[in-house]
């Protein structure tokens, strides 16, 4: 069989075209976030963040030194134009690309008839959002 | 006296001409990746750039516990050891966190669930920057990623809340727990790796079960090493799909994705041959991961400075590693995962019974 015959399908190729663009514009975002954060226009000092965190601090010790409180929540959307709300918010856009890319994904498989997958591609895409907004939590 | 240049011999020039060739081989694909891969050359001149920069400009103050260069030795140190772990978990079909939190974990007092929350963007990464090379080559199969993502994201979201629940509820005892828990499993990976290794490159399934056949979980793509395309069919959906929804737990728990397995499950049970399941399950791991992430960063737990450097390296390494694996065979690669597993598991054992039982294990 020849190599061209092994074409992949239009659903595979536009999830991971979505995916592959939308984490290099996450890493472009990252980039920026921290130089920022060394250059000095932080939420919380670059400084502060890695000490505590070298020195094996708890996750509530950090944030009670730092803000008081644990965030509990996108925190980095009102600090966006901070280093390290830009380098959060870079991560948090590269791996939310997946819902958009799976729903689109799935409205492909959707044109082509494909009801099976097109509908496990739809909860794959909705238990991730589930994930992205915090419908389930502790406490 | 007449003077002789030595001559060397037939076998030197042979090996000589040998090396010369591997190397221009290597040049030529290095070369061949740059045209084809643009966007990498850009990416990796801008990380190279900003951390230029950040060393130069840098307006970060000295603590008690860190110099400046201390810190940016910290971010640079990150980023290339990302980049490494991420090409060889590519190659291997594994997560990188399953390298990541291990060592993490059992070398360092970084708290476990910052080591987790990190562990999960660089599981991540990797497999999300490959997902577009491995979609476009077919080596990662739709059907059977799609069909796998609903179990194991409803693993990974289940897991990840459960990781925080116990972390706020044991404390420094439910740390060691984790600890001790987590070498125990490494040991379980690396016997996994050890067996499973080199048998089952293109497995033949000798029946079909209907449900597998209902969904159409077959597949073909082109293998560059044998110069043509491989059809296999796949079977036992129905264990394999349960399967991940332990798999995702695992993962969401304890921030390493279970790549490892994932591969395994779907080579030894759904009988996908090698290549596929290391694929697939890059892809697989990618959407579990992106589903278990959220509760820990919107806990606070995904200090983003501290796991900026692992992203970036993984996204470099991610896509290195996805070009490399059409073209080499993943069984060297297993070797030394194996070896890193043991040493980390190890490691953690020693630190999870001193922090969870007060045991303390001397030179360990």
């Amino acid at each position: 069989m020849e190599k061209d015959q092994a074409k992949p399908p239009l659903a595979g190729v536009i999830y991971g075209g979505i995916v592959y663009w939308g984490v290099l514009v996450g890493s472009l975002i990252v980039i920026i976030g921290s130089v920022l954060a060394f250059l000095g226009d932080n939420f919380v000092p670059a400084s502060y963040w890695l000490s505590t965190v070298w020195q094996g601090q708890s996750v509530s010790q950090i944030w009670q030194g730092a803000t008081g409180s644990l965030p509990m929540g996108h925190w980095y959307l009102s600090h966006l134009t901070t280093g390290d709300g830009l380098t959060a918010l870079g991560i948090a856009l590269a791996v939310f690309s997946v819902v958009p890319a799976l729903f689109l994904s799935s409205a492909v498989l959707f044109k082509e008839r494909d009801w099976i997958y097109g509908s496990l591609a739809c909860v794959a895409g909705v238990i991730v959002m589930i994930g992205v907004l915090g419908l389930i939590s502790v406490g | 006296m007449e003077h002789r240049q030595p001559q060397p011999d037939v076998a030197q020039r042979h090996e000589f001409g040998g090396v010369q060739r591997k190397r221009a081989k290597r040049r030529g694909i290095l070369w061949a990746l740059v045209l084809r891969v643009p966007e990498l050359s850009v990416l990796i001149i801008l990380i190279i750039c900003g951390y230029i920069v950040m060393a130069v400009f840098s307006k970060v103050h000295a603590t008690q516990v860190l110099s400046p260069l201390s810190m940016w030795l910290i971010i640079i140190g990150s980023f290339l050891i990302s980049t490494v772990i991420a090409i060889i978990a590519v190659i291997a079909g594994i997560g990188g966190g399953v390298m990541f939190t291990p060592i993490m974990l059992g070398f360092t007092s970084i708290d476990s669930l910052v080591v987790r929350a990190t562990g999960l963007v660089v599981a991540m990464f990797g497999g999300l920057i490959s997902s577009g090379p491995f979609m476009k080559t077919k080596l990662a199969n739709l059907r059977v990623t799609y069909f796998c993502a609903v179990p194991i994201t409803i693993g990974a979201l289940t897991g990840s809340v459960s990781a925080i629940y116990l972390h706020d509820a044991l404390g420094a005892k439910g740390d060691g727990a984790v600890r001790l828990s987590l070498g125990i499993l490494m040991l379980v990976i690396a016997y996994f790796l050890f067996t499973g290794g080199g048998k089952t490159e293109y497995p033949e399934p000798k029946f079909i079960d209907r449900f597998s056949l209902k969904l159409g979980i077959s597949g073909s793509y082109w293998e560059e090493s044998l110069g043509q395309v491989v059809e296999y069919h796949m079977v036992r959906a129905l264990l394999g799909g349960i399967l991940f929804i332990f798999l995702g737990f695992i993962g969401g728990f304890f921030g390493m994705g279970g790549g490892a397995f994932l591969t395994g499950t779907l080579n030894l049970v759904m009988l996908a041959p090698v290549k596929v399941a290391a694929a697939s399950s890059g892809v697989l791991l990618a959407i579990s991961d992106a589903t278990a992430i959220w509760t820990y960063l919107t806990y606070g737990a995904l200090i983003s400075i501290l796991a900026a450097p692992w992203m970036l390296g993984h996204v470099v390494g991610g896509i290195l590693g996805a070009h490399l694996l059409i073209r080499i065979r993943a069984g060297f690669v297993r070797k030394v995962l194996i070896l890193i597993l043991l040493v980390s598991s190890a490691k953690l054992i020693a630190r999870g019974l001193e922090g969870a039982f007060g045991i303390h294990i001397p030179f360990l």
